[in-house]
């Protein structure tokens, strides 16, 4: 074995030892950075916690069992949109076709559920494959087109919208229909918890672990970090940058199926701007825009923030007006954590 | 008269690491005065002081005799210290002028005066005596020309008294580097302190003055450079002696002869016309030139990395097609990045992330899963192998000297098990001491039956190193050295052979 | 990756404004023979997606087959593109239709463009939501504080004139939405004093959107009698709360407004006690009617309402409702 070899040449070999500062160095700014890695989760949970705290304490009304649903419920569309694009903000691309993605998906979901006629999982499997259609697509446009995802999901962003009201005739599609259709977001395997929050938790576990535990993920990792080194370890990015935008789709498609049912209807003029809420999330949460860097946990807890703040303060009756405002402070302040925390991680190890 | 520039004391701690511990030294006015250490020995901490970007914890700082406070970039150049640091800080869009003037552009009222602009730089460029037109584009100039640029930049602040290079030459080559040479000299006749860093010794050899080594944090002494050998100055940069001497050509043993690979008529688009050679098993093959020659080209065509438009590639005897690095990297054929930082590494994420990059897929579990123990494994004992110095497997590998984050590519490569390694200046920005290590384990790997390619612009390396030099000029092979015939004029002479005479 | 991003920042902005205008392109209805007696007359409206949109049009197509004129029928993909919107008037315009139908999505922007249009003779009327101009000869909408004041008077009288009510709407800005809720409000205020307006919120007609803050205002006023959602949107997401929520049918007083298939749902199953209807079809054919009428130089009346009305459980079959009801 290499290993073998390598160690023993290594013995074999000199035994000068460079300064031993190097290490002590380097130790200190390792430490550094694990801090300022770990540092951004605490904080957008420390936020989260502090949120509640001052909501329950402005208004009774706040913290009860049927608002914390609520909460959770409103959470799960963009939630959901917000994990499955966390993975393409890690490769340091954008997804912007996002909202009008997931409602072609739940448009398809529908007319594959009234007008064809297709049984229930197969209409929902439809839609979600429409989801990984439309990722594949942006992910060959960027991968193997090179086109900047900017503009290649701004095309889709586009593209996503007209097709959904050409599928649709312009008009919704009601499931009413559909028996059992509404159950996969409103029904309550768990009391008190809608099946939409189910299934968003269970999305975010599965793409934690792939994120954290298979090759998928460090690939995603590894992209972001430094593309071209990726490339030049003998590794056929496209390939993989292709899966994760299919991946992303996935999560999208689920999102419109999720959507569909818990309005039990798909809206076809719904979905412009939910993807901005979905990266707005996965910034909260402490991702990188410039890539290499983030977590599922994180992402889920950026998407709870953003709900619980915008519930909060629909109790507490503030503007609609001024909730947008405080979203957007909220947004800024999670940047520039992100940016302080960059900083100081560098400012400890030498340049 | 006082002395320039008089530093005492000075000591500066960060948590947990006493970056200085009581440095001195002293610069005369029209010196060039080099400042030597192994990467982690407190230059840069020493040269952020004196350009006010860190405040020292205790010490002295005075110029031509009165103590000055340096606590801010401005003060220092009000006080006319001046810096050019080791990465480039040009906007690649703007033209030299542009760049030279950035914030103090002349304009009356919110309206540039461009004519003013250009005219003052060009009264500037003359003065320096480097031709550039001050309306070039900086991104269009060749990275010895850029630095220029931040030469003249820095020279630009009417009263620079002092002036700090932090390894200028890192990215030039050596015919460029005489130019940056006698630019460096006509400030010193000016009457400029000059503060040199490099890793180089010959290039200490033809500028410097004297030399002031720092090792951890302290001061060890300063020599004049006419009154020490280059072992001296590196025993006490890494505070031991050295065994084999530094630039002496080493004894290189025979290699096997078995081929490994063979390349015939390698061309591209835009630079290589018919490169042509052979690498056999256990054997090092130097590739010597010019910047721009076309080596790194010859080595990303060769793995696919770039487009190739002739000419044929054969693996053990074998002809093959490399249509990308992943084809290459199956092949066995593993490429070390010229540019660690920007091609081979990913600093933000640690060790262990870093040296499975190359053997992921063929070290998977079922449905993708990585087997993340068996990894961290394999770079503790590639951390021993090596002697890499780390704290961990899970350290980022940001935070590590340049040195070692070499050995961490090396380690990439290792552990796919190549049978060809590439190394692109595999001692690009590393000091001296863990220059020594790379060399070993180069010479270790080869003993071993591997078949290498090291591009070096460092002469005296590819003498030491190599088994037969190729040697480039204008994207063309134009000549082959055994050790025995080659040395640095008849390489130079290869080197700068245009491709006229080669054709004629 | 990452560098393309700021490069190509700038040109966006560009991007979307041309995809959104030359996306669409002209809905045109005009069958074909173009003969010189045929009348052209271009209507440019505030959308063409909403179900409400399509009514209009489709109510103009009648009214136009009727009278054998040709018509076109143009609008921006969402009600927020008020430049693209001026975008197609602007071409509208340059066509040199006979006259032209407009729906301003901004009272202020469409001034100078109506202008142009006086000079090139065309004359314009408006529907829905009219311009700050005194070009337009003539206005086709739904009087919607009129509207407003018909839902409060309903939700009074079905809450027994007194208690809580919120409101979701669904725009702040938009003058049918400031109209719908100012109307009920004023109403409230000057018949019903033991009538509370406790809050108002805006979700934008999103139906999640507006589902969420229904439960929000829910959470905070548990003792709500009843909520006005004032468009379709806002009111199907009333709708969604309450299914959510499990509340009992009839509990919460929810009237609506506008149609729409969900809504009529909502009435007939009792989760919404029912709603205003405006008459788009109306709007249309009044829209066309009138711009011949233009055309040939007969005088109007500034204003057309063309009405308002409640429909609950009672009246949603009925022929006079059934074809006011858009889906």
């Amino acid at each position: 074995m290499t290993t073998q070899r390598a160690e023993d040449l290594a013995d074999a070999g000199t035994q000068s030892a460079p300064g031993e500062s190097v290490a002590a160095e380097a130790a200190r700014s390792g430490r550094f950075a694990a801090l300022g890695q770990g540092l951004q989760q605490v904080l957008a949970f420390g936020t989260l916690i502090a949120l509640i705290i001052v909501f329950t304490i402005a208004s009774p009304k706040f913290l009860t069992i049927t608002n914390l649903s609520s909460i959770l419920l409103s959470t799960a569309v963009i939630g959901i949109l917000a994990v499955g694009t966390t993975f393409v903000i890690i490769t340091g691309g954008i997804d912007l076709s996002l909202g009008t993605a997931m409602t072609l998906c739940s448009v398809v979901t529908g007319l594959l559920l009234t007008d064809a006629g297709l049984p229930l999982p197969l209409g929902v499997l439809g839609g979600i494959a429409m989801g990984a259609l439309i990722g594949l697509i942006n992910g060959f446009n960027v991968a193997v087109l090179g086109l900047p995802p900017f503009i290649a999901t701004l095309s889709m962003m586009l593209v996503a919208q007209g097709l959904a009201l050409v599928l649709s005739g312009v008009k919704p599609i009601y499931f009413t229909t559909v028996d059992g259709f509404s159950k996969i977001a409103l029904g309550e395997i768990i009391p008190k918890v809608p099946n939409a929050v189910l299934v968003l938790f269970g999305l975010a576990i599965l793409a934690g672990i792939i994120l954290r535990k298979t090759i998928l993920g460090r690939m995603t990792y590894a992209i972001g970090s430094n593309e071209e080194a990726t490339r030049l370890s003998g590794i056929n990015t496209r390939r993989w940058v292709l899966a994760i935008y299919t991946l992303a789709g996935v999560a999208t498609g689920v999102a419109g199926v999720v959507l569909a049912a818990r309005l039990n209807s798909a809206q076809p003029q719904l979905g412009v701007g939910y993807e901005l809420q979905a990266i707005a999330a996965v910034i909260i949460g402490g991702t990188s825009l410039l890539g290499g860097r983030g977590s599922i946990l994180g992402t889920v807890i950026g998407a709870l923030i953003m709900s619980v703040l915008i519930n909060g303060l629909r109790i507490l009756a503030i503007q609609t007006e001024w909730q947008t405002v405080v979203v957007g402070l909220v947004v800024l302040v999670a940047v520039f954590a992100d940016n302080l925390r960059k900083r100081r991680a560098e400012g400890g190890g030498h340049r | 008269m006082s002395q320039l520039l008089t530093v005492e004391g000075i000591s500066k701690g960060f948590p947990g690491v006493q970056a200085l511990d009581g440095v001195n030294f002293e610069l005369d006015r029209g010196e060039v005065l080099a400042l030597v250490g192994e990467n982690g020995a407190g230059k840069s901490t020493l040269m952020k002081i004196l350009s006010g970007i860190y405040t020292m914890d205790s010490g002295r700082i005075a110029i031509d005799g009165d103590e000055v406070d340096v606590n801010d970039p401005k003060v220092a150049q009000k006080l006319g210290i001046s810096i050019i640091h080791q990465e480039m800080n040009l906007m690649p869009h703007l033209t030299v002028a542009q760049n030279i003037y950035i914030g103090r552009e002349p304009r009356t009222g919110p309206w540039l005066r461009d004519g003013e602009l250009n005219r003052r730089t060009k009264q500037l460029l003359e003065g320096l005596n480097i031709h550039l037109r001050p309306s070039q584009v900086v991104g269009d100039l060749t990275v010895a020309s850029q630095q220029m640029v931040e030469i003249a930049k820095a020279l630009s602040y009417d009263h620079t008294k002092i002036l700090i290079m932090d390894e200028p030459t890192s990215a030039i080559s050596i015919s460029e580097t005489q130019v940056l040479f006698g630019l460096i000299r006509s400030l010193r006749d000016r009457g400029v302190g000059i503060v040199y860093i490099s890793h180089r010794m010959e290039e200490l050899r033809q500028i410097a003055d004297r030399v002031t080594v720092l090792r951890d944090g302290q001061y060890v002494g300063t020599r004049r450079m006419d009154e020490v050998s280059d072992d001296e100055i590196i025993s006490m940069m890494v505070g031991r002696e050295i065994s084999a001497g530094y630039s002496s050509r080493q004894d290189v043993p025979a290699h096997t002869g078995e081929l490994a690979l063979s390349v015939r008529s390698l061309s591209t688009k835009k630079l290589l016309r018919d490169v042509s050679f052979d690498l056999h098993k256990g054997e090092i093959l130097g590739f010597a030139g010019l910047m721009g020659a076309g080596r790194t080209e010859t080595a990303r065509a060769l793995i696919g990395a770039d487009p190739v438009s002739g000419g044929t590639v054969a693996v053990n005897g074998k002809e093959v097609r490399i249509s990308g690095p992943e084809v290459a990297v199956r092949l066995g054929i593993g490429y070390l990045p010229e540019d660690r930082k920007r091609h081979g590494l990913m600093l933000e994420q640690d060790v262990a992330f870093n040296v499975a990059m190359a053997s992921l897929s063929s070290n998977k579990a079922p449905l993708g899963f990585l087997r993340e123990g068996r990894a961290r494994k394999v770079t503790d004992r590639f951390i021993k192998a090596l002697r890499i110095k780390t704290p961990s497997s899970r350290t980022m590998v940001k935070t590590l000297s340049g040195g070692n984050q070499q050995k961490v590519v090396i380690a990439k490569w290792l552990a796919r098990d190549c049978d060809v390694l590439i190394f692109d200046e595999p001692t690009r920005g590393i000091d001296v001491g863990a220059k020594e290590e790379i060399y070993k384990l180069l010479n270790d790997l080869a003993d071993e039956g591997k078949a290498i390619i090291m591009i070096s612009s460092e002469l005296p390396e590819v003498l030491r190193l190599s088994h037969r030099i190729v040697v480039m000029s204008q994207g063309r092979v134009t000549g082959t050295l055994t050790p025995d015939k080659a040395d640095q004029e008849s390489i130079m002479k290869l080197a700068t052979q245009n491709i006229e005479d080669v054709a004629a | 990756m990452k560098s393309y991003m700021k490069a190509t920042v700038a040109v966006l902005a560009a991007a979307v404004m041309t995809l959104s205008a030359c996306g669409r392109g002209n809905d045109a209805a005009s069958s074909g023979d173009g003969g010189k007696s045929n009348l052209d007359i271009a209507l440019v409206s505030k959308g063409f997606q909403h179900q409400f949109w399509q009514a209009v049009k489709a109510g103009a197509e009648e009214k136009a087959k009727e009278l054998g004129v040709t018509m076109t029928f143009d609008g921006p993909a969402s009600e927020t593109e008020v430049d693209s919107q001026l975008q197609m008037l602007q071409a509208a315009i340059e066509r040199k239709p006979d006259a032209i139908g407009y729906a301003a999505l901004d009272p202020e922007a469409c001034v100078p463009l109506l202008d142009q249009a006086k000079q090139g003779d065309i004359p314009v009327v408006e529907f829905d939501a009219g311009c700050n101009s005194k070009v337009p000869v003539t206005i086709c909408k739904t009087d919607s504080k009129t509207a407003g004041a018909l839902a409060a008077e309903h939700m009074a009288q079905l809450i027994n004139k007194k208690g809580k009510v919120a409101i979701v709407g669904h725009s702040q800005i938009n003058s049918t939405g400031v109209e719908r809720r100012d109307g009920f409000i004023e109403k409230m205020k000057k018949d019903y004093p033991d009538i509370q307006i406790v809050d108002i919120q805006y979700g934008d007609g999103d139906h999640l959107k507006s589902a969420d803050i229904a439960k929000a205002q829910l959470a905070a006023h548990p003792d709500l009698a009843g909520l006005y959602g004032t468009n379709e949107g806002s009111a199907i997401g009333i709708v969604n709360a309450v299914n959510e929520l499990g509340l009992q049918p009839g509990k919460l007083t929810v009237v609506g407004f506008d149609s729409g298939q969900a809504q009529i749902d909502a009435i007939k199953s009792g989760v919404m006690a029912g709603a205003i209807t405006q008459d788009p079809m109306g709007i249309g054919r009044c829209t066309i009617d009138s711009a011949v009428k233009a055309v040939k130089g007969e005088s109007m009346d500034d204003v057309q309402d063309t009405g308002s009305f409640w429909y609950d459980k009672s009246n949603v079959d009925s022929s006079d409702i059934k074809p006011k009801l858009y889906q």
